[in-house]
């Protein structure tokens, strides 16, 4: 539209509606609706902001932070960051910008690792096969880009639903092929191990930082090509082909080649990521390139916004720094559950009188009930708290906790999500009143079960499955995305 | 020659288990387009029910109901329980998706997929869960024709099965509910015009759906013994490629593809070898979807330019 | 009145689409709306049927507010809709269609609407177990409009009815509109078809980005010079 109106002099704006006008486009901005308060404020101030000196800041804080004194144990959890954050560029390619749901996409970053540890260990022969790393990563990635134009191919027949579940099975498939099917080549469920890390030129990475600062270089020159391609001619065919592929067609755009091109770059960005990931982890086995791992990437590019390379980017390091470097720690674990809590209601329950309503409620309910359980049967009370700190103190004499928890804690997490589901069905008071307990619950069901040191793994993966679930209904496009609204009239 | 008919008979059992699954993943997708990744874990949930509903009446070894009693108490229950689990997940997680890219509500249920297998390993542990199905229902106590034997089990889910297929047909092609399934299925926005209750409507058909899932759930404790928190992932997969191959969206389809895939899987194992049994019925899958994508008895879609 | 609309405005996720809109159509009365592409016509309509909540103003029938209703308690009240492209189920035969058309009616009554369904278009009775997509388009027109009929509506709303039909098949359509309408139902026309659409109209309305900006009686409309010359191509 906008090409076609400046072949002509710019129209002058008028007055009010005209009668045939069709001004609609050219009043779109205004009939924008922001956000209210200070968050349409940051809205139109994040708009305003170009996108490189973002980059810019964010490459040198990346940089910056190995300086800071930081572990080996922090270090890994960036690298581990770094490469989901990798991953999750790549599958924005397919899904966020083509809408091509690919669900095999785990296999091109097991297909990288393993392509890589082939050419640089002993797997293959017994004297080995060791490519130097300037040699092996091109071969890798453009071989992983050649099995992704391979998978891709049903995808000029078939829509987004059967290509899923095509897609969904070639997962399967590798996993299958890896784990059993050729387990005297591969290795089976042991996986392939002493693979050689990246050296080349007489330089060899051996150090965590080393490879921290090798992923930082990547991931930001990875965000530096796709942001290029995003807005050339290709990049804006994957966004047409998303949208509207008949229409795509009409403009000329060959949509078959399109799709292929998704495929085959998002896959080729998975291999990369392998190819880092095998020379870091020194040994790989299937188990590294399940569904699990594969549902975490989405989790990622999901919680940052499909579609946003900054977003993809911010997803994968907020959902993992808070998975493998906060969880791992039960005091830090608390204070992350209780601190969404609060800043929940805090951020949600309006006006002031009905938060303090709910928190006062909330606090004598506990103690009410505290109370009566304890007078009923010291049992009742006598567990002890999964939370540490300050939050343990807080908590002690409010939470009840069994000493026999695992039982009244699996039904405490029926009935918590029970609550939750009940609690989006009703509104108004029934749902301030329902609040209460809801969230005594939860603080229940965190000190009896979820907060357990043995559920953590569990927890983790029931963190990762409601930030999916959760996302996909309250902000869909994410953290950092934008809303696509089809407007029908 | 009897062992091909052995073969066989397990084949059309497991088929028939699959082309229930099927069937309530291929009403779904009718009526919202949708591919419902967590109903293979709707089955998953069913299988877990039957065996704590054996646990609670004695266990195998000791019931203190008769058979036939403990049987349908777990038929109703599973088909109670999921189908209800069912609508819970469409009124909290698809619902307010119905007008979001089409994309959104598939990531949803590999969300949901995930979280109910998780919490299933949180509630009821990594272990296998045993039904012990001989310990009350004998394998001997089947039909026995020449070297080939059917035991109980095996009748009961063949006839359960096709009655229920035959139930449902007459459902959706006779009853006022059923023509209001085919409405919305077929234009939503234009069954809400006419005072259809689309929520309702939506809401039946992920009951009945998934309530088939859970009766299947149970038919797979008693034939194959074991439940634990994953098997829905592969249940359903077989699933999708049942629905698909018979033509998704399609009640005869389904059942076809799922007595395809089980025959398929079930001679894959016995002739040439269980590690290949996955790939070659994906195998199966691509060449019908090339082939044929609209599935075997499926109606191709008119694409509206 | 029978129907009103006042103030009344429509958002769809953040975009405004309707604007202040006020309109009234009286019992037995035929009022076109016209508009562009994009100008909120079918906003409008979905928004009387209650398919589409406004964010504010009221939505009055027999000067009722009904603002909050759901569709089917609208539908009992006397509304009914043939929608933007007939939208018939097209794997449903001809009758089972009607059918959906008065789900919200009783089972006894149901032969009573069939007959008069029946008597008005003679053809819907002979294909009455034909799927509805493999009728011609004239046929299909009659299906969409007896299906909105079987409800016994005292309004009829009806979205673009010339759209995508040849020219015979519009004065056809136009001529079945006047009929019902002449049988005492009300009607509101959308359309984009201005002059088809006044020819048969008492007065009407025309929407122009989400806000009205003429209003008046048929002949009013047709004598303006804005209209002529947006829509007229005179």
């Amino acid at each position: 539209m906008s090409q076609l109106a400046t072949d002509e002099p710019a129209p002058v704006a008028p007055a009010g509606p005209q009668v045939g006008a069709d001004e609609w486009v050219a009043r779109q901005a205004q009939r924008r609706e922001y956000l209210p308060s200070w968050l349409g404020g940051t809205e139109r101030l994040v708009e305003k902001v170009g996108w490189w000196p973002r980059l810019g800041l964010a490459a040198a804080a990346g940089l910056v932070l190995p300086l800071l004194h930081v572990g080996q144990f922090q270090l890994q959890v960036g690298i581990d960051s770094l490469v989901l954050a990798l991953l999750a560029l790549g599958l924005n390619v397919t899904v966020g910008w083509a809408g091509l749901l690919d669900l095999g996409y785990v296999a091109f970053f097991g297909f990288g690792a393993y392509g890589f540890a082939l050419v640089s260990s002993d797997q293959l022969s017994a004297q080995g096969v060791h490519w130097p790393a300037y040699f092996s990563i091109p071969v890798v990635v453009v071989a992983t880009g050649l099995l992704g134009l391979l998978v891709g191919l049903p995808s000029r027949r078939l829509s987004g639903d059967y290509l899923a579940i095509i897609t969904l099975f070639f997962g399967e498939a590798f996993y299958e092929i890896t784990n059993t099917v050729a387990s005297s080549k591969l290795g089976g469920e042991d996986g392939i191990v002493g693979i050689d890390p990246i050296r080349g030129f007489g330089v060899q990475l051996l150090s965590t930082e080393q490879y921290y600062y090798l992923m930082v270089i990547f991931v930001v020159g990875a965000m530096i090509v796709l942001r290029l391609l995003e807005f050339s001619r290709t990049g804006r065919s994957w966004r047409a082909i998303r949208d509207d592929p008949l229409a795509a067609s009409a403009m000329t755009i060959s949509v078959d080649k399109v799709k292929l091109m998704a495929f085959a770059f998002g896959a080729m960005v998975a291999g990369l990521a392998g190819t880092e990931f095998a020379a870091q982890q020194v040994s790989i086995a299937p188990t590294d390139f399940t569904t699990q791992y594969l549902i975490m990437i989405y989790a990622c590019l999901i919680l940052g916004g499909a579609g946003s390379i900054g977003g993809a980017v911010a997803g994968a390091l907020v959902l993992n720094v808070v998975l493998d470097g906060i969880l791992r720690n039960p005091t830090y674990t608390g204070y992350l559950f209780y601190g969404l809590i609060v800043i929940a209601l805090l951020v949600k329950l309006r006006p002031w009188r009905r938060l303090a309503l709910v928190a006062g409620s909330t606090i004598v309910f506990g103690y009410a009930l505290h109370a009566i359980a304890a007078a009923i049967s010291h049992s009742w009370v006598s567990g002890s708290l999964q939370s540490g700190g300050w939050i343990a103190s807080a908590l002690r004499g409010w939470v009840i906790v069994p000493a026999s928890a695992t039982g009244p804690g699996d039904w405490g997490f029926v009935l918590l999500i029970c609550m939750l589901i009940a609690l989006a069905q009703v509104h108004g008071r029934t749902r301030t009143l329902l609040l209460v307990p809801t969230i005594y619950l939860a603080a229940f069901t965190w000190e009896t079960l979820l907060g357990t040191p043995t559920n953590a793994s569990i927890t983790r993966y029931i963190i990762i499955a409601v930030v999916l679930i959760v996302m996909m209904i309250a902000r869909p496009q994410g953290l950092l995305g934008t809303r696509r609204v089809e407007v029908p009239t | 020659m009897s062992f091909f008919l052995q073969e066989l008979v397990n084949g059309v059992t497991t088929g028939a288990l699959y082309a229930l699954i099927a069937l309530g993943f291929s009403m779904v997708y009718g009526v919202l387009k949708l591919l419902n990744f967590a109903h293979g874990d709707l089955y998953m949930v069913g299988g877990y029910i039957g065996f704590f509903i054996i646990r609670w009446f004695g266990g195998a070894a000791k019931l203190f109901i008769p058979v036939p009693l403990l049987v349908t108490i777990m038929f109703v229950a599973a088909a109670v329980v999921v189908g209800g689990l069912g609508v819970a997940m469409e009124r909290f997680a698809y619902r307010p998706l119905r007008n979001a890219p089409r994309i959104a509500p598939l990531i949803t249920a590999i969300g949901i997929s995930f979280f109910l297998e998780n919490a299933a390993l949180l509630l009821f542990g990594a272990q296998y869960r045993v039904y012990n199905t001989p310990d009350f229902i004998s394998y001997s106590s089947g039909i026995q024709i020449g070297s080939v034997s059917i035991d109980s089990v095996q009748i009961m889910v063949l006839v359960m099965g096709l009655f229920i297929m035959i139930g449902l047909q007459q459902l959706i092609n006779r009853t006022k509910l059923g023509k209001q399934m085919r409405a919305v299925a077929a234009d939503r926005e234009a069954a809400e015009m006419f005072g259809i209750n689309v929520n309702f409507t939506i809401a039946a058909v992920f009951f009945l759906g998934s309530a088939l899932a859970g009766v299947a759930g149970v038919m797979a404790g008693l034939l194959f013994n074991t439940v634990y928190n994953t098997i829905g992932f592969l249940a359903g997969l077989k699933a999708f490629t049942a629905a698909v191959v018979g033509g998704i969206g399609s009640i005869p389809g389904a059942m076809l593809g799922g007595l395809m895939i089980g025959i398929a899987e079930s001679f894959i194992t016995g002739y040439i070898s269980s590690i290949y049994v996955d790939l070659i019925v994906f195998g199966i899958l691509i060449v019908v979807m090339l082939v044929r994508p609209t599935g075997l008895l499926g109606r191709a879609q008119l694409q509206k330019v | 009145m029978l129907l009103s609309l006042d103030k009344v405005t429509t958002y769809y996720g953040q975009m405004r689409i309707l604007e202040g809109i006020s309109l009234q159509v009286g019992e037995g009365e035929l009022v076109c709306l016209l508009g562009g592409n994009a100008s909120g016509k079918s906003t409008t309509l979905k928004t009387v049927l209650g398919v589409v909540t406004p964010r504010s103003g009221r939505v009055l029938l027999d000067d009722k507010d009904v603002t909050g209703w759901p569709v089917p308690q609208r539908i009992a009240r006397g509304i009914a809709i043939v929608p933007e492209n007939r939208r018939l189920f097209g794997q449903m035969t001809v009758r089972e269609n009607l059918e959906m058309g008065a789900v919200l009616r009783h089972r006894e009554k149901l032969d009573d609407d069939f007959d008069r369904v029946h008597a008005l278009f003679p053809r819907l009775l002979e294909r009455r177990n034909q799927l509805a997509g493999t009728l011609s388009g004239g046929e299909q027109q009659m299906v969409a409009m007896g299906r909105a009929l079987m409800s016994r509506p005292r309004l009829l709303l009806m979205d673009e009815p010339s759209m995508g039909l040849s020219p015979a098949l519009v004065q056809q359509n136009f001529q079945i509109i006047s009929e019902v309408h002449q049988s005492g139902v009300a009607v509101l026309v959308v359309e984009q078809n201005a002059a088809m659409a006044l020819s048969i109209a008492d007065r009407g309305y025309v929407l122009s980005t989400g806000e009205i900006v003429l209003t008046g009686s048929a002949a009013e409309l047709l004598r303006s010079e804005d209209l002529k010359r947006a829509y007229l191509g005179r």
